[in-house]
C-alpha cells in the first residue's frame, strides 16, 4: 500500500517536470517573442534589441530553463516581463478568483449530474432516462462557449438577472464578483455534468444488474435501502475518476469561459499572457496546472483505493 | 486601435473566438425573436441634446499590462489622452486644422521658423497655469530618447531641442532643420499631448493635463475613472465623470452593452453579424463614424513579382474596388481606387484609372507574369480583413490572376506578417494630415513604410510640397503626390469603411473622427 502510493506520487513528478519542460518548448515554439509583442509596430529595432538583452531573451533557451526550474523549486517564480510585477502573487490572485468558480461548478456539477445519473440508471430505458440521456449528450457535445452565450442571451440581456460581463480588475472582492460568478459556474457545469451523468448511469446500471443487489433484494430489502447501501458506493467508485479528470480540466479549461465573461480567473490571464508571451507567468500557470491535473488524479486513484476493498487487500498482501 | 497595430491594442486571440461567439450570437436572436430578415444597421447616432450630469461608461480593449498614460509612449491608455490633456492643434470636423491650446500659429517667409501663440488663462488639473515652458517641454520630452515615443522618428529629423525658444510665457517659436510648411499638422498627432514642464517621471501615472477631464483612478489593463474637470478653459464637460473598464474579449465587450453594463464600446469596429444584433437591441444601438478605417492591401515592393511596376499596376486594375465594397462591406464605405487619402479630406483629389481587367492582363503578359498566382495573407485580427481578401480574390480572377488566400494567426500578425510578407491585408484609422501620411507610410525609409516603396522623385515631391507657402500651389503638389502613388506606389486600397461603434440609446452628442472624439460635448438623456 506505502509503495503504491510511493509510486503513484513518483510518477506524479516525473509529469510535472515533462510537463514544464513540454510547455516551455511550446512557448519557444510560439511566432515572436515578448520583445516584439509588447513594443508592437512602432518599436525600433534599437529598443527590440535592448529589451531582449534586459529581459535575458538572448541567452539559450536551456539556460533560461534553467534559470527558472531554480528559482521556482526556492517558490520564486521570477517578474512577469510585461507588468513587472512578481509572477508568484500575480498568478495567485488569478488563481484565487479562479477557485471561486471551480468551487461553485464543483458543487453543481457533482451534486446535480450525480442525481440525474443515478435518476437515468434507476429508470433505464424509460422517459426519465431519455430526457436526461439526450440533454446531457448535447451538453456534451455544445462547446461551452457556445453554452456560456445562450446563457448570457437569456440570463443577462433578456432577463437582466446577472452581469453579462465582470467589470473589475483581478483585485476585486468576492463580494463583486459573487454575482458574476453563477453564469461563468452554470456554463462550465453543463459541459462537465454531461460525463458524469453518463458515467453514473452506466455504472448504475452495472451495479443494479450485479449479483450482490439481486441477493440484496432476494432478502426482502426496500428498494431504497438497497440503492442507498448497496449499490450506490460500487456505483460512485468508477464515477470518481471521471469527476477527477473533469475538475482537473475545470482547472486548465476554463479560458474560455472567462474571456466570454471578462473574469479576472486564471484563464483570462493564461490567453493574455500567451498572446504577450510572458513567459515567467505561461510557465507558472502552466505548472499549477499540471499540479492540479496530477492532484486530483492521485486523490481518485487514493480514494478508489479505500472505496474498493480489492484494491486494498491486493495493497496489503504486496 | 490608433494608428499603432500592436497586438496588445486589441485582444486577439479573443477576437478569434469572438467571431464564432458572435455569430451564435446573431443566430440566437433571430431564432428568439423569429425576425426573418437581418434589420438594417441605423445611419448614424441619435442625434438631440445631452442632460448635464451624469456617468458614461466605456469599454475599451487593454493595451498592454505594461499601459501608461504618458501620451507620448508607444503604449498609452489611448481613450484616456482625449480626455486629459489638450495638443496645440488638432483636426477640425471639415479636416483642416483648428486650434486647442494654441489659439494662432504662423511661419516666418520661408516656413523654416514657426511662432505658436499660446491661450491665456489655461490651468492644469493640479492649478498650475499652462505656459510656453510647458509646450517645449512636451516636444522635449517626445524627442527623448528614453521616452522612445514613434512620434520622435517623425519630429526628430525636423526639430533641434536645444533651439526651441520662449520669448514669453505665452509664446513657443519652433526653428526647423528644413523648411515644413505643413509643420503644424504634424503636432496633432494623439502621442503630442501636451504636459507639465518637468513632468516626465510621473506623468504616466498621475495624468496631469489641461483637458476636461482629470484622473481620479487608473489600473493599467484595468479599470480607471476620471471626473469633470470644472476649471477647463473651454467651460466643464456635459459629463460628470467617465468610468473606463478594460474587456479583451470582442463578444464581451458587446455583451456588456446589450447588457447595459456599459454605455459605449471604444476602439471596437463591430463585425456586421454583431452590428445587427446590437442595432436590433432596446438599450444599444450603432453609431457610424464615415470613412473612419483605411483598408490596404499592401504589396511589398522589394519582393517578386511586385519589384515590377507593370505587376503592381495590373494589380490594382485587376480588381474592381466598388465590388469589395459591396462584398466586404456590405455596402458600407467608400471605393478608394487606391488612393491613400480618403475623399473626406480637403486634399482629397479623384484621379485614378479605371477598373481594366484586359489592360491588367496585358500588363502581366508584358512583364512575364501571364496567369500570376500570388499568396494573399489575412487573419481574424480584424473582421473585415478576410472578407476583403476573397472580394479581391473573386474580382482579380478576371484579369487571370489566381490569389490564394492564406489565414495567419492574427496574435503575431503584426509582428510576423505585416511587412514580411509580399502581399497581405491591413488597415489604419484615418484622420491624418495629407503630409504626415504620405511622410509616415510612403516616403522611403519611414518606419511605417508597409510597402518598402522607395522612389527619389516622390520623395522630392514631398519636399517641394512641404516647403511651398503657397496654399493652392501646395494642394496642387500634395494633389500630384496622389497620382504617383495611385499610378507607382505599392499599395491597394480598396476602400475607406465606416466604423461601427456600439453605442447605448442613452448616449447624446457622441462625434468622433479620426482620432478626434468629442469628449466635451458627449452625454446621456435622462442622466
Amino acid at each position: 500500500m506505502l509503495s503504491f502510493i510511493a509510486r503513484r506520487v513518483l510518477a506524479a513528478l516525473g509529469t510535472l517536470v515533462l510537463s514544464s519542460v513540454l510547455v516551455f518548448l511550446a512557448v519557444q515554439a510560439l511566432p515572436g517573442d515578448v520583445a516584439t509583442q509588447v513594443l508592437g509596430k512602432d518599436a525600433t529595432p534599437d529598443a527590440v534589441a535592448a529589451l531582449r538583452e534586459k529581459l535575458k531573451l538572448d541567452q539559450p533557451a536551456w539556460e533560461r530553463y534553467a534559470d527558472w526550474i531554480g528559482g521556482a523549486l526556492h517558490g520564486d517564480f521570477g517578474l512577469s516581463l510585461v507588468s513587472g510585477k512578481a509572477v508568484g502573487g500575480e498568478v495567485g490572485m488569478y488563481l484565487g478568483n479562479s477557485a471561486l468558480i471551480a468551487l461553485v461548478t464543483v458543487l453543481f456539477a457533482v451534486t446535480g449530474s450525480i442525481v440525474l445519473g443515478i435518476l437515468a440508471g434507476l429508470y433505464r430505458d424509460r422517459w426519465p432516462d431519455h430526457l436526461i440521456s439526450t440533454v446531457s449528450l448535447v451538453g456534451m457535445s455544445v462547446p461551452e462557449f457556445v453554452v456560456a452565450t445562450v446563457l448570457v442571451l437569456c440570463f443577462s440581456v433578456a432577463l437582466p438577472w446577472f452581469p453579462a460581463v465582470v467589470l473589475y480588475g483581478p483585485e476585486a472582492t468576492v463580494g463583486q464578483l459573487m454575482p458574476a460568478v453563477w453564469l461563468p459556474a452554470l456554463a462550465l457545469a453543463v459541459v462537465m455534468a454531461a460525463y458524469i451523468v453518463r458515467m453514473a448511469r452506466t455504472s448504475v446500471i452495472d451495479v443494479m444488474a450485479s449479483e450482490y443487489v439481486t441477493t440484496a433484494r432476494l432478502k426482502g430489502l426496500s428498494s431504497w435501502r438497497v440503492v442507498t447501501r448497496h449499490a450506490l458506493p460500487s456505483a460512485l467508485l468508477p464515477t470518481l475518476h471521471v469527476i477527477a479528470l473533469n475538475v482537473a480540466w475545470l482547472a486548465g479549461g476554463v479560458a474560455v469561459v472567462e474571456n466570454v465573461f471578462n473574469y479576472p480567473g486564471i484563464g483570462k490571464l493564461m490567453l493574455s499572457s500567451v498572446q504577450n508571451r510572458d513567459l515567467p507567468v505561461i510557465q507558472a500557470i502552466a505548472l499549477i496546472s499540471a499540479v492540479v491535473y496530477v492532484v486530483c488524479n492521485l486523490a481518485a486513484d487514493l480514494g478508489a483505493m479505500a472505496l474498493n476493498p480489492k484494491l486494498r487487500t491486493r495493497g496489503r498482501t504486496r | 486601435m490608433p494608428d499603432t497595430h500592436h497586438p496588445g491594442r486589441r485582444s486577439v486571440l479573443a477576437a478569434a473566438a469572438a467571431g464564432s461567439a458572435s455569430l451564435g450570437a446573431s443566430w440566437l436572436l433571430t431564432g428568439c425573436t423569429g425576425a426573418s430578415a437581418a434589420p438594417a444597421l441605423p445611419e448614424g447616432a441619435k442625434a438631440g441634446t445631452p442632460d448635464r450630469g451624469g456617468t458614461l461608461r466605456i469599454a475599451r480593449p487593454p493595451a498592454s499590462e505594461a499601459e501608461t498614460l504618458d501620451p507620448a509612449s508607444a503604449l498609452s491608455a489611448y481613450e484616456y489622452l482625449g480626455a486629459l490633456y489638450n495638443r496645440l492643434v488638432r483636426i477640425g470636423a471639415n479636416g483642416e486644422l483648428a486650434p486647442d491650446l494654441a489659439e494662432s500659429w504662423e511661419p516666418d517667409a520661408k516656413a523654416r521658423t514657426w511662432t505658436f501663440r499660446l491661450r491665456k488663462g489655461v490651468t492644469f488639473h493640479d492649478g498650475r497655469e499652462l505656459t510656453s515652458a510647458d509646450a517645449a517641454y512636451t516636444l522635449r520630452h517626445i524627442l527623448d530618447k528614453a521616452t522612445a515615443s514613434p512620434q520622435a522618428a517623425v519630429l526628430a529629423p525636423l526639430i533641434d531641442p536645444a533651439k526651441l525658444r520662449t520669448p514669453d510665457a505665452h509664446t513657443l517659436v519652433v526653428p526647423l532643420k528644413t523648411p515644413n510648411a505643413e509643420f503644424p499638422s504634424l503636432l496633432t498627432h494623439y502621442n503630442c499631448y501636451v504636459v507639465p514642464d518637468g513632468s516626465a517621471r510621473g506623468i504616466g501615472r498621475t495624468g496631469i493635463g489641461t483637458g476636461p477631464f482629470k484622473l481620479e483612478s487608473f489600473a493599467p489593463a484595468g479599470p480607471g475613472r476620471i471626473t469633470a474637470f470644472t476649471d477647463h478653459w473651454a467651460g466643464r464637460p456635459v459629463l460628470d465623470a467617465i468610468d473606463f473598464y478594460s474587456v479583451a474579449d470582442m463578444s464581451a465587450r458587446s455583451n456588456a452593452l446589450l447588457a447595459g453594463q456599459v454605455d459605449l464600446l471604444s476602439q471596437t469596429n463591430l463585425d456586421f453579424a454583431t452590428a445587427r444584433v446590437v442595432a436590433a437591441s432596446d438599450r444599444a444601438t450603432i453609431a457610424r463614424v464615415e470613412n473612419a478605417q483605411w483598408y490596404v492591401l499592401p504589396m511589398l515592393t522589394t519582393e517578386k513579382p511586385f519589384t515590377d511596376v507593370r505587376v503592381r499596376q495590373a494589380m490594382k486594375l485587376a480588381y474592381d474596388p466598388e465590388h469589395v465594397v459591396k462584398v466586404a462591406l456590405q455596402g458600407a464605405g467608400t471605393p478608394g481606387w487606391d488612393n491613400p487619402v480618403p475623399p473626406s479630406d480637403p486634399a482629397h483629389v479623384a484621379a485614378h484609372p479605371e477598373h481594366d481587367p484586359e489592360q491588367a492582363r496585358h500588363l502581366l503578359k508584358k512583364a512575364g507574369h501571364e496567369g500570376l498566382t500570388v499568396d494573399l495573407y489575412t487573419s481574424s485580427y480584424d473582421p473585415v480583413f478576410t472578407p476583403m481578401a476573397l472580394a479581391y480574390q473573386d474580382s482579380a480572377k478576371r484579369a487571370g490572376i489566381r490569389v490564394r488566400v492564406k489565414t495567419a494567426s492574427a496574435d503575431s500578425y503584426y509582428t510576423q506578417i505585416w511587412m514580411k510578407k509580399p502581399l497581405m491585408a491591413t488597415y489604419w484609422y484615418t484622420g491624418r494630415p495629407v503630409d504626415q501620411l504620405f511622410t509616415q507610410v510612403f516616403r522611403g525609409g519611414s518606419s511605417y513604410n508597409e510597402t518598402a516603396w522607395s522612389d527619389k522623385a516622390f520623395d522630392a515631391l514631398l519636399d517641394r510640397a512641404r516647403q511651398e507657402t503657397d496654399d493652392e500651389r501646395r494642394r496642387e503638389l500634395y494633389g500630384e503626390a496622389q497620382t504617383f502613388v495611385v499610378e507607382k506606389g505599392g499599395a491597394m486600397t480598396p476602400m475607406f469603411a465606416d466604423r461601427l461603434v456600439g453605442i447605448s440609446r442613452k448616449v447624446r452628442g457622441y462625434a468622433e473622427h479620426g482620432f478626434e472624439f468629442d469628449y466635451l460635448g458627449i452625454g446621456l438623456k435622462g442622466a
